[in-house]
This record gives structure tokens, sequence and C-alpha cells, in this order.
């Protein structure tokens, strides 16, 4: 069995808008390892939302193939690809995407609602550990209004987690925070990929890339450099 | 800054024409429905009479076991009354009697009133010329007097300026003039004129004395109600006193233009309540809209907000817009309204053969004016304040912040979810309400009165008591006149009657040989329709013999005492047992006639369509004549031909006979389900008015809502919710509110449904279907409404919708 998670071929996306045609990806080709840490970067209006939400299965690309975990993706249905983002994707967000009308434990529960072959106390369980992970075991009852930016989105992050999916795809999730708040939720990020969660992250913020082992940089919807960083290093910068 | 305030609104308006047409219509629809539908039952029930003090003016009639049957009141208990009655002033009492007057060219029946000499008096009203009757004059024995309308005097006596202490002939006695009322003068309702009631009280028994109606002031704090409730004590004493006559008998109280509700007063409430319903769905439609208007602006309003306005300003911009578009629909409504009313006049005249009642002026009376003024105000207030309170004294930092992403504020979601719920509770009731009126005025309309109405002409005659005084003349006149008939020129058969099927009978107590009247509270002698016919009419007509046999050539005599009894008439007096053969007896008469049963035909309806179940039973008119006889003639050649035969044939018998209400049986049963049928249009107009708003309404607010979560379902998408679970979870909300609005209004529509089927008599299992068809119907929309913007919602790719603004 290979580790390959994540296998793009000859990638393309084009928006079609009115009379426009946006090339918002061309060409990609990129392969990502389980148990990866990958950051991707680039200017405004590069394509790295658009690369992330094809990784995510949250849009279709135009051309190519994307093989996930070793099955084609590019041709499934709705429904299967439902499953996979709720079953192998945890998703985070630049402005946290929390639901105000749930609390927290029901907002970090909601994709496991969408599985049916969790119990109610299993999932209780699993929401339990998933934000004690993030440190937020003790608003589980609080609204997403009475929390901190920094707090809503160790919340996101929980919510990210609660399903043990097997990569997690973040859009700067630091770009709404300050420096305190954005060191936090990049330690817990680099504490689940050094426990083995598989991370693609696209961000502005070299420092934040620098924790990254891999960094993919995109220019005008193609990759432009694509570095990879001794794994050692890595470890000791997480666990300092 | 109020005129800055004030064009800026204008403006706004101005901008989106589409969106001010649609409010300003939605408006005028709501206004002018409720406007019309107040301002109608208005003039026909709560108006103050026109006359000094005529607020005041109350009238008594009798109840029969509870049941307000508009009867009148025996003068003697009457009289009762009038001695312990506490609140009550200036009593007078009437009864009306259709007379024939005679003219220069022939008599004609006219609507006379025989009243106490007050009657005037009550009413603050003086004669045009002449005066008033005395009290000498209505004593038996008296000079025979008449104070006579002004359309009779133009009419019939010419205008003659020397009316008074001329003699005219009524019911063929001489009468006296001694007044002449004022021009529109119908006091109590469509008198045309006034004879003096003698009331030598004493002399008479409760079986021999006359039955009126009471009229009387109310003094001012005293109420209905405390009426009523010693109207019921005094009654249920003399009942105690009289059984055989007051048993199960009652008295109320109501304004003269209020007797009209009768046991109507579960349909008034409810369409009434139906207006308002209309009122606060336009309202809520408009508010929502506006709302929707000003969420759109949100961004705006929290900019201003930020750069210092005041909150007072805000309102005062949002406001404007309500103001200008409340009031130009408004208008628009009331004018609508005022064309609505005049064509009501023309509708309502033809309820009746003789003019509607004096009061039922329809029209923009001040009432009117007043109402209108206090909706605008108050769909301003509700259409106006709400969106701009809401949005301006919502959290401008947060609006600024961008808040939580993804999902509408808590706040806002709850408001558009009581929206939601308020529009299917009110279109619930309301279509349940009009579709049960609907259904009972298809129902009533097709009613088995009993008779083949095809093809035959109707008439009604009156013999006068002087001139036919005893009942071997009237038999003589109803055979003359049949025979005569019988040959006369296009006519096929002839049908006499007292009453025919579907017209109003004498009602009267009857009681069955061998069966014990217990005389507790509630039980009193069986009413029944009493009818007298010529003995091969009923046939004729194609009233279906059921047992027994019809009248014939055996049962002619005034000494005999056959009797035929309707269906309902066995079912309710014969258990198991065959009514051939039995005895019974008319029970206000002195003397004890057995009268036997020799047949039983099936049920006629006679008079209001809501008294069906009143079994009626038949004489022969050669047993029993009376004064008043219905003809009905089967045509073999065109109607004005056989009017024409009809005519003659009368005069050439008695010339001082006019015959009235000449038409055909169809158009004689429709004027006793024109109003209901009027009624129901009208309410079907609210019910589609209901249905439209409510469909647009709750569209609106759905798909506003679904809208304004499109990131909220990109987020659940993200995380890995399927489409179908998407579609279920918001088919389930809109399902919730469904709930929600739909169990209190299928209640509050059933209730008022129940109400109407009390009156209408249409049956509960009826009112379970339209119950369960209209929650289907609501409900379709309902799901429509959901479904159809969230599959909009879903066809964004995932990453679309969170991004979506
Ligand atoms: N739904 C869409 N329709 C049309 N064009 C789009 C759409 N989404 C993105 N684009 C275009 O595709 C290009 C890439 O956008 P993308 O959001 O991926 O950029 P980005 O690298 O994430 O930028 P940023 O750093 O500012 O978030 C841009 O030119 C953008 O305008
Ligand atoms: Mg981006």
């Amino acid at each position: 069995m290979s580790n390959t998670l994540i296998k793009l071929e000859n990638i393309e996306k084009v928006f079609y808008t009115e009379d426009v045609e946006t090339h918002a990806l061309s060409n990609i080709t990129l392969t990502i390892n389980k148990g990866e840490y990958v950051s991707i970067s680039g200017p405004s209006g590069c394509g790295k939302s658009t690369l992330l939400s094809l990784l995510g299965l949250l849009d279709t690309s135009t051309n190519g193939h994307y093989q996930l975990a070793n099955h084609d993706v590019s041709d499934i249905s709705k429904k299967e690809r439902a499953r996979i983002r709720n079953m192998e994707i945890g998703f985070i967000f630049q402005s946290f995407n929390l639901i105000s009308d749930l609390d927290v434990e029901e907002n970090v529960d909601l994709p496991l609602t969408y599985r049916k072959d969790l119990s109610k106390e299993e999932r209780k369980i699993m929401v339990k550990n998933a934000l004690d992970k993030v440190d937020m075991g003790h608003r589980a009852n609080h609204f997403p209004s009475q929390l901190s930016g920094g707090q809503q989105q160790r919340v996101a992050v929980a919510r990210a987690i609660a399903g043990n999916p097997s990569m997690i795809l973040a859009d700067e999730p630091t770009g709404n925070l300050d420096s305190k708040n954005a060191a936090a939720v990049m330690a817990l990020l680099a504490k689940l990929h050094a426990e083995g969660a598989t991370i693609c992250m696209v961000t502005h913020d070299p420092r934040s890339a620098e924790q990254a082992e891999r960094t993919i940089e995109i220019l005008d919807g193609q990759v432009v450099a694509d570095h990879v960083k001794a794994p050692a290093t890595k470890i000791a910068t997480a666990v300092a | 800054m109020i005129i800055q305030d004030f064009k800026y609104a204008l403006r706004l308006l101005a901008k989106k024409p589409g969106f001010t047409a649609l409010t300003t219509l939605v408006m005028a629809a709501g206004i002018g429905l409720s406007v019309y539908m107040f301002s109608f039952f208005n003039t026909v029930l709560y108006k103050d009479l026109p006359f000094e003090n005529g607020d005041s003016i109350i009238t008594i009639s009798g109840s029969q076991n509870g049941t307000k049957t508009e009867s009148k009141v025996n003068i003697l208990d009457y009289e009762a009354i009038e001695k312990s009655i506490k609140g009550l002033s200036e009593f007078g009492a009437y009864y009306n009697q259709s007379v024939n007057v005679a003219g220069r060219d022939g008599a004609r029946r006219y609507n006379g009133v025989f009243a106490q000499e007050n009657i005037f008096e009550i009413t603050r009203t003086k004669p045009l010329l002449g005066r008033e009757f005395t009290t000498a004059e209505t004593l038996t024995g008296a000079e025979l007097v008449v104070v006579i309308s002004y359309d009779l005097w133009q009419n019939q006596l010419g205008g003659d300026a020397k009316v008074l202490d001329q003699n005219i002939q009524i019911n063929s006695e001489s009468y006296r003039v001694i007044g002449v009322m004022p021009q529109g003068y119908f006091f109590p309702n469509v008198a045309q004129l006034w004879l003096p009631l003698k009331n030598n009280l004493n002399e008479l028994t409760r079986e021999q004395s006359v039955s009126v109606r009471g009229i009387a002031h109310i003094n001012s704090g005293v109420s209905l109600e405390e009426i009523d409730t010693q109207l019921s004590v005094i009654m249920t004493r003399i009942a105690v006193q009289y059984p055989e006559t007051n048993t199960g008998i009652g008295a109320y109280a109501t304004t003269i233009p209020g007797s009209g509700a009768g046991n109507g007063q579960g349909v008034i409430y409810s369409m009434h309540i139906v207006a308002v319903f209309i009122l606060v769905l336009a309202s809520i439609n408009v508010g929502n809209l506006l709302l929707s208007r000003a969420i759109e602006r949100g961004k705006e309003t929290a900019i201003r907000v930020a750069l210092g306005a005041p909150r007072s300003r805000l309102i005062s911009q949002m406001l404007w817009e309500s103001i200008i578009i409340c009031c130009f629909g408004g208008v628009i409504g009331l004018l609508v309204a005022a064309w609505g009313l005049e064509i009501s006049e023309a509708i309502t005249a033809t309820f009746f053969i003789d003019p509607p009642a004096f009061w039922w002026k329809f029209g923009l009376d001040a009432y009117t004016i007043k109402l209108f003024l206090a909706i605008v105000v108050g769909t301003i207030l509700v259409t106006g304040l709400l969106p701009a309170w809401k949005n301006s004294g919502g959290d401008f930092n947060a609006v600024l912040r961008d808040g939580t992403r993804g999902a509408l504020g808590k706040k806002a979601g709850r408001l558009n979810k009581l929206l939601v719920i308020s529009e299917i509770f009110i279109s619930m009731a309301v279509l349940i309400a009009a579709s049960v009126m609907v259904y009972a005025a298809y129902k009533q309309s097709n009613y088995d009165i009993g008779a083949n109405t095809d093809n035959t002409l109707t008439a009604r005659v009156i013999l006068s008591e002087s001139d036919y005084d005893t009942d071997e003349k009237k038999v003589q006149f109803s055979q003359q006149l049949k025979s005569r008939l019988e040959n006369g020129l296009g006519v096929e058969s002839v049908m006499l009657a007292s009453a025919l099927p579907g017209d109003y009978a004498l009602k009267t107590s009857i009681a069955i040989e061998g069966k014990e009247y217990t005389q507790n509270k509630n039980t009193s002698f069986p009413k029944v329709n009493y009818i007298s016919i010529m003995p091969e009419a009923l046939a004729k007509l194609g009233v279906e013999l059921k047992q027994g046999r019809y009248f014939n050539n055996t049962d002619h005599g005034l000494d005999k005492s056959s009797v035929l009894v309707s269906e309902s008439f066995v079912k309710a007096n014969f258990v198991d047992e065959s009514p051939i053969g039995k005895r019974l007896r008319v029970t206000n008469n002195d003397e004890v006639k057995w009268l036997s049963i020799i047949g039983v035909v099936e049920n006629t309806i006679q008079g209001n369509r809501e008294t069906k179940g009143l079994p009626t039973i038949f004489r022969p008119f050669t047993q029993l004549p009376r004064n008043q006889i219905s003809i009905a003639i089967k045509m073999k050649a065109d109607q004005s031909v056989v009017t024409n035969t009809l005519r003659k044939t009368l005069q050439s018998i008695d010339p001082q006979l006019p015959s009235f209400k000449i038409e055909t049986y169809e158009q004689s049963n429709e004027r006793y389900t024109a109003p209901i049928l009027f009624i129901s249009k009208l309410i079907s107009l609210f019910g589609l008015a209901a249905a439209f708003l409510a469909a647009s309404g709750i569209y609106g607010v759905m798909s506003n809502t679904i809208n304004q979560r499109t990131q909220e379902i990109g987020i659940k998408r993200a995380l890995g919710a399927d489409e179908d679970i998407i579609t279920k979870e918001y088919l389930m909300t809109g399902f919730k509110q469904l709930l929600w609005g739909g169990i209190p209004g299928i209640l509050a529509g059933t209730g008022m449904g129940f109400a109407m089927s009390q009156t209408f008599g249409t049956g509960n299992f009826s009112l379970i279907i339209i119950a369960v068809t209209t929650t289907v119907f609501i409900g379709a929309i309902v799901m429509y409404a959901t479904y159809a913007p969230t599959q909009k919602a879903l066809q964004l790719e995932p990453s679309d919708a969170l991004h979506y603004e």
C-alpha cells in the first residue's frame, strides 16, 4: 500500500462569469503523502483557496484527475463527495464559520450527526475529546457570539478534528487572529500533525509557513515552488 | 429635516417601482377588504338609528329553548316584563302585518305596523302632517285611524294636500288618516303605514292575545346583558305560572338593527375576525418586504449609525416609506371599498321584495372614515415601526464586524419564523372559515325543498278579514280562483296553499294523543310548520307520498280533520310505530280538535334554509282555509301571458284584492339563499386574498430566510452534509413552522367553521374534510416555499455557497 494520500494530475479550474473566463488554476500536478504538513502560499488571487476547495471536494475541477487515497474522485456523485468530506476531511476557515444558532458542543457535533454509524454516546465522547484537545471543554455550552476570535477558531479546529479525518484543510486559519491567538492555533495544528494528521494550510504569513515541513508556492494558478524541509527540524520546532 | 426624510423615502420608492407597486397593492387589498367588511356589517347591524336618542332604542324578541328565534313575545308576557324590568324606559310594542290598501287604480299590499301610541315618540319624530295616535284610539271599539308614510301618501293617494281626515280602505274597512310621517321614515323597519295596536290586556288570555315585538329605550349605563339576565328571570317565572303556553319560551334584547343577526352571531364574529386577519396578513407581508429591504440596506444603516446618525432620524426615514405606502394603498383601498359598498346596496336590495331596512345605507359614513384612519395608522405602525426599530436598534457594531459567518442573526431568524407562523395561522383560519361558508351556501342553494319548481309562476294574495269573514267564504274564493285560473290562458295546472314548499309557513306547536309532555325547563310541545293546501296540490307540486294516502275529495269539508305529516315529523315523534291513524292536536287553539294522520309525505323546507329540520304538517285548504294564499301556476305559455291571466282572473273575482310577489317559483326560492350566496362570495374573496397573500408572503419570507442561510448551507456541506440531509433539515423546519402556525390555525378556523355550521347546519364531517383539505393546501405551499429555495441554494457548489454574500 502506497503512502500517497492525494494525487493531482493536470488539474485545471476555469471560472466562467458573464463574459470573463478566469483561469484560476492551470496544469497543477501534485502529490501529497499521508502525515505531511503542507503550507500553500502565494499572492492574493493566485488560486490558493481554489486549490484547497478542489482538494476538499467543495468544488470540481474543469479538467484533470484527482485521486484521494487511491480512488479517483474526479467523477463521483455529489452524495459520495459529501460522504468523503464528512469522513476524511476536516475544514478550518479564516472566518471560523461556526453556526451561530448552535452552541460550541453542537457545532463540534454537527459533522458527526451526518454519520449514521455513530451512537449518541459515541458522539458525545468524540466531541468531548475534540474540545479537550483544543482546551475548550469548559466552554461547551457557550454560543459562538460569546467567544473571542481565538476561542472561536479553536472550536472550529475541534470541529475539524472531531471525526478523525485523514486530512485537515485550513484556509488562512490565523488570518483573522492577533499574533498571540494565531500562535496558539498554529501550535494546535503542530500538535495535531505530531499526532499523525495530514494538514494542508493556505497562509500568507511566512512565519506560519515556516512551521510546515513542505511549502508549495503558487503564482497565477501554477505551482512555482515546492520545498521539503527535513522532518526532524519540524518536530523539534513543534515540541519547542 | 422631516421634508428631507420624506423626499429620501420617495426617492427610494421611486427607484424600485415594482416593489412600490406590489406593497401598495397588497396594502390596498388589505385595507380595502377590511374597511368594506366592517362598514358593511356596521351599516346592517350596528349603526345607531338616525333619530335623536336613536342609540338607546332596543327591541325585545322571543326565544325558544334558549335559541334566539327572532319571534314575537306574547303581549301579556311583555306587560309582565314592562312591570318588573329595571333599566328600560318608554316601553312600546308593535307587530307587522301586510294590509291591502284600496286606491284609485286598484288595491295594493303595504307593510302595516300595528303599534302602541308612543311608537313615534320613541323615535322623537313628529308627523309631517297631522298627529300621532292617542291612547283612546288604541282601545277596542275606538274609531279606526291610520298614520301613513310619505311614500304611501305620494304614490297611493297622489300626494293630496288635503289627505288628513280622508278615509281610506284598509283590508276593506274604512280608516281615517290622522297623520303623515316624514319622508324616509319607516320605523321600526320597512313600515308604510301605522295602525293602533288594540291592547285591552286584562280581557284576554294568553291563548287569545297577540304577540308583539317590544321596543324601549335602554337607560345609559345599562348593558344588554343585564337586561337579558332580568328577562330570563322574568320569563322563567311566567313559565312556571303558565306552563301550557310558556314552557321553553324566553325573551332577549337587542338593538333593532342587531336583531337581524338572530342566531348568526357566530358567522358575523367570524366575518369580522376574517377581516382583521386579512389586514394583519397584508401588514405582515408589507412589513416583511420593508424589513428585507431594510436588511438589504443594513450595512448602509450601520455606517450611518457609526457616523452618529440619531436613532430617531433613522426611524423617521424608514417610517416615511411605510407612511407613503400605507396612505397611498389605503386611499386606493378606500375607493374600492366605497365602490363595493355602493354595489352592495344594489345587491342587498334584491334580497327582499320590500325595500331593505331603512338604515341600510351603505357608503363612506363617518364610522367608515374613522375606522379607515385608525386602520391606516395601525398599518403604518405595524409595517413601519417594527422594521425601523429592529433595524436601527440592532447591534450596528455586529453588522460592521461581519459577525459570525454563515448564519442569520438569532433574532432575525426568530422574527422570520414568527412571520411565517402567523401567515400560516391566518391563512389557515381564513381559508377554513371561507370554505365552510362557501360550502354552506352551495349546500343551501341546492337543498331539495321538496317540490318541483320548474316552469312555475307564483303569487300571493291576502284575503281581508272583513270581506272574507267566514271559512266558507274563503273556501269558496279558493275554489273559484282555482277553477277560473285553470281555464285561463297559458295555465296548465294551479296549486293553492297557505305557503308553498320553500316559503315561510305559519308555525304552531302540537301535541300527539297519548304522549306526555313533561314540563321541565327545556321541553315544550314540538313546533311544526302548519300549512293548508288544496287537496291535489301536493301531488302536483311533486311532494312525494311516502306512506298512506294523499288528500282527496273525501277530505273536503270544514268539519273534517285529516292531516298529512312530513317524514321528519314521523322520525321525531314516532319510534318504530306506524303514524297512520294516530291523532294529534294543535296546542295554541282553545278548542281541542283531534286530527287523524292519513299519510306521510317527503320533507319540505319552509322559509330560512337554516330551519330545514323543522317538520311540517299539512291540512286540506278546504278543511282549514287561511287568509294568506300562495298561488303556484304550472305554465304552458310565456310568463307574461300567465301573469296577465292571473291579474285578470283575480280582478274578475274581487277587484279589491291585490296580488303581490308575482315571480317564478325559482326566483322566490333564490331569495332565501341570496344573502348567504352574497356573504359566501364575499368571504371567498377574502379566502382568495388570504391564499394569495399567504402564499406569496410565506414564499417571500422562506426564500429570504434560506437565501440568508446560503453560507450556513455551504458550511454544513463542507462538513459533509449531503443534499438529502440539507433538504430534509429545511423541510423539517418548514414542517415545524407549519405545525406551529397550522395547529392554532386549524383550531381558530374550525372554531369559526363550527360557529357557521351551527347556524347553517353544514355538519361536522364536512368541517373535518375542509380542515384537512386546507391543511394539505397550506402545507403544500409551505413545503414548496421551503423546498424550492433550498434546491436553489444547493445548486451552488459548496465553495461558492461559502462565499455567498
Ligand atoms: N466563484 C468564482 N467565480 C469566478 N471567479 C472566481 C471564483 N472564485 C475565485 N475566482 C477567481 O479565481 C482566482 C483565484 O481565486 P482564489 O480565491 O483561489 O484566490 P486566493 O489565492 O485564495 O486569494 P486570496 O489570498 O486573496 O484569498 C481569482 O482571480 C478569483 O477572482
Ligand atoms: Mg483565499
